[in-house]
């Protein structure tokens, strides 16, 4: 094992002044300022209510949705996973027997409170049909009153994929 | 007219001083974004017309004013709560009173000072006034009855105190190179030439001088590098954390005001004041002709410049589209208006006093771009450097600018005594 000599900075006289290094930075934000200012399309800030963001990708976590079945009945069959996996416990399931033979059992409400919702994907994750996503690329929730921010099950089957993927592939 | 002479410095006092905090507010913030590659404040408008943004700081005035005057209910003395922002509002605000705007004129016999407080002390009077300010930002540390802004209140006084006297032995050694201690007698000395074509600016007379009075004028305005007395990651905000509403809004405008009268008194010692370089007033009266040609050129392609700027940069969406066509056709107008106006100077040949007034215009105006061109320097000073810690602050006050400012000092003397200036 060689011993590397690291060397110190800051012992000689022009480091001690400490004036070349206040000229140096003050050139660099100066170098930013005026390329800024003669094109303002140099900045990645985007103007974000007119101009939208473009790189959102398909693994992106936004608003959910559930999915449906090729016959387009929800693809739910309420077992819960979600809801227990949910950190949140923003998910609120209840469940009803289904008679038309497709499945035993489906949700007879599934209610996602947002505001609680931490967005984590867990309930993506432990959903054993593919039924609950989060692909809509929707990341701007907003709402008057606190009420309209807890999505019913009619709103999340309306909701729509973003990323071309419509039905379910379980 | 002989009325309307005494008032303008006044006038011109608080339009420097009032009028300058929006655009200032709006500076800081924009360039602060331009530095990080952001884009600031540009939302707020009156009907569509944005100014750049420079309607946001109105509308965050608006809402200072506005908001409820809450008084916590620990503070036992109310007088002095309030007192204290009003004192560091106006000690920076008098502070600017004695800065010449002009050149002396003489109009029908009268000779016009264009100071709003035409005394001789000059240098003394800033002095005084701004190492009053403190006294304002220790009450408020003291009224507040909290232990952050006490924290903050002993670290700005403590820096003030050291660094006003690197600074006063600055402003020294400046005395004895100009024989005065009026600042109009300064601006007037920085009005010749050395060697026949370098300006005889403060900086250049005295590089070090200069150099120190612009480190010590930053810590003494309590702004960045230095702004230690109001370090949100150590003590939440200083002095002024248990300030709101109106009352916080004087403290954010006196630290404003406080830094363009700092700018104004650099200006005005070490960058030649209201003298426009190598152009004094005595050049000026003699080629008035040749000036106002010149201005006639320049001006329309100045604004050719930012009218090209403005079509380039601003013309994203059919609104800012709309309000580049909007300041296009005002600008024109406005520019039409002042080149026949110029051209009419031309033509008719102007009077004595009409030159005189003429000249003090300029003078205004290339005082304004002077003071402007500094704060741009203490925002742009403020977004490149981290904050000093508290005993970095002291030891270059103490231990290096007083040394090297005493040394100017006797290096002055000597020179001017050997030399006999």
């Amino acid at each position: 094992m060689g011993i590397k000599t690291v060397p110190r900075h800051g012992s000689s006289f022009k480091e001690k002044t400490y004036l070349w290094a206040v000229f140096s930075g003050m050139k660099t934000t100066l170098k930013k300022f005026t390329t800024n200012l003669s094109d303002t399309n140099c900045i990645p800030t985007c103007e974000y209510p007119e101009a939208q963001p473009e790189d959102i990708s398909d693994r992106y976590r936004g608003m959910h949705r559930l999915t449906h079945r090729d016959d387009d009945s929800v693809r739910c069959v309420a077992c819960f996973m979600c809801a227990t996996a949910c950190p949140a416990d923003c998910i609120f399931i209840e469940a009803e027997e289904r008679m038309d033979g497709v499945d035993e059992k489906q949700p007879k409400s599934f209610d996602i409170d947002l505001l609680e919702c931490i967005f984590c994907g867990y309930c993506v994750e432990a959903c054993p049909c593919d039924a609950i996503r989060m692909d809509t690329g929707i990341f701007s929730i907003v709402a008057r009153q606190r009420e309209d921010f807890i999505l019913n099950k009619e709103q999340l089957l309306n909701n729509r994929g973003a990323f071309g993927q419509e039905n379910a592939l379980a | 007219m002989h009325y309307f002479m005494i008032i303008l410095p006044i006038l011109l006092t608080s339009l420097f001083t009032l009028a300058t905090i929006p655009i200032l507010v709006w500076m800081e913030r924009r360039v602060a974004a331009l530095i990080q590659d952001r884009l600031g404040p540009n939302r707020c408008n009156i009907k569509g017309v944005r100014l750049g943004g420079i309607i946001q700081p109105l509308a965050d005035m608006l809402k200072l004013l506005f908001k409820e005057e809450f008084y916590p209910a620990h503070i036992k003395h109310k007088f002095y709560y309030i007192l204290a922002p009003a004192i560091v509002f106006a000690s920076s605000f008098l502070s600017f009173m004695v800065i010449p705007y002009a050149d002396d004129i003489t109009l029908n016999g009268f000779t016009y000072h264009i100071q709003a407080l035409p005394i001789e002390l000059g240098v003394l009077w800033v002095f005084a006034i701004a190492g009053l300010g403190v006294y304002g930002i220790i009450i408020a540390g003291w009224a507040s009855h909290n232990k952050y802004s006490i924290l903050g209140a002993l670290r700005a006084s403590s820096q003030v105190i050291s660094y006003e006297i690197a600074m006063g032995l600055a402003i020294v050694s400046m005395l004895i190179s100009y024989n005065s201690i009026s600042l109009n007698d300064m601006v007037q000395f920085q009005g010749h030439l050395i060697f026949g074509f370098i300006p005889a600016w403060g900086i250049i007379i005295q590089p070090l001088a200069g150099l120190i009075f612009i480190v010590t004028a930053f810590a003494e305005t309590n702004r960045a590098p230095f702004d230690a007395a109001e370090g949100e990651s150590e003590i939440v905000a200083g002095y002024h954390t248990e300030y709101s509403a109106m009352k916080f809004a004087l403290f954010f405008m006196g630290e404003y005001i406080a830094m363009s009268a700092a700018s104004a008194l650099i200006v005005t010692i070490f960058f030649g004041g209201y003298q426009i370089p190598w152009l004094n007033t005595q050049t000026l009266q003699n080629h008035m002709n040749l000036i106002v040609l010149l201005l006639m050129v320049a001006i329309p392609l100045l604004a050719l410049g930012f009218i090209s700027w403005m079509n380039f940069n601003n013309s994203c969406s059919p609104e800012h589209q709309r309000e580049t066509r909007f300041a296009t056709i005002f600008m024109t107008v406005f520019i039409i208006i002042l080149e026949c106006f110029l051209f009419y100077l031309l033509t008719s040949g102007m009077s004595r006093e009409g030159n005189a007034v003429f000249i003090m215009i300029m003078q205004i105006a290339s005082f304004a771009i002077k003071i402007m061109l500094m704060n741009f320097i203490f925002v742009w000073v403020r977004w490149t450097f981290p904050r000093f810690r508290y005993d970095q602050t002291q030891h270059l006050g103490w231990r290096i600018l007083l040394p090297l400012a005493l040394f100017n000092i006797f290096i002055t003397a000597i020179v001017v005594v050997v030399g006999g200036f």
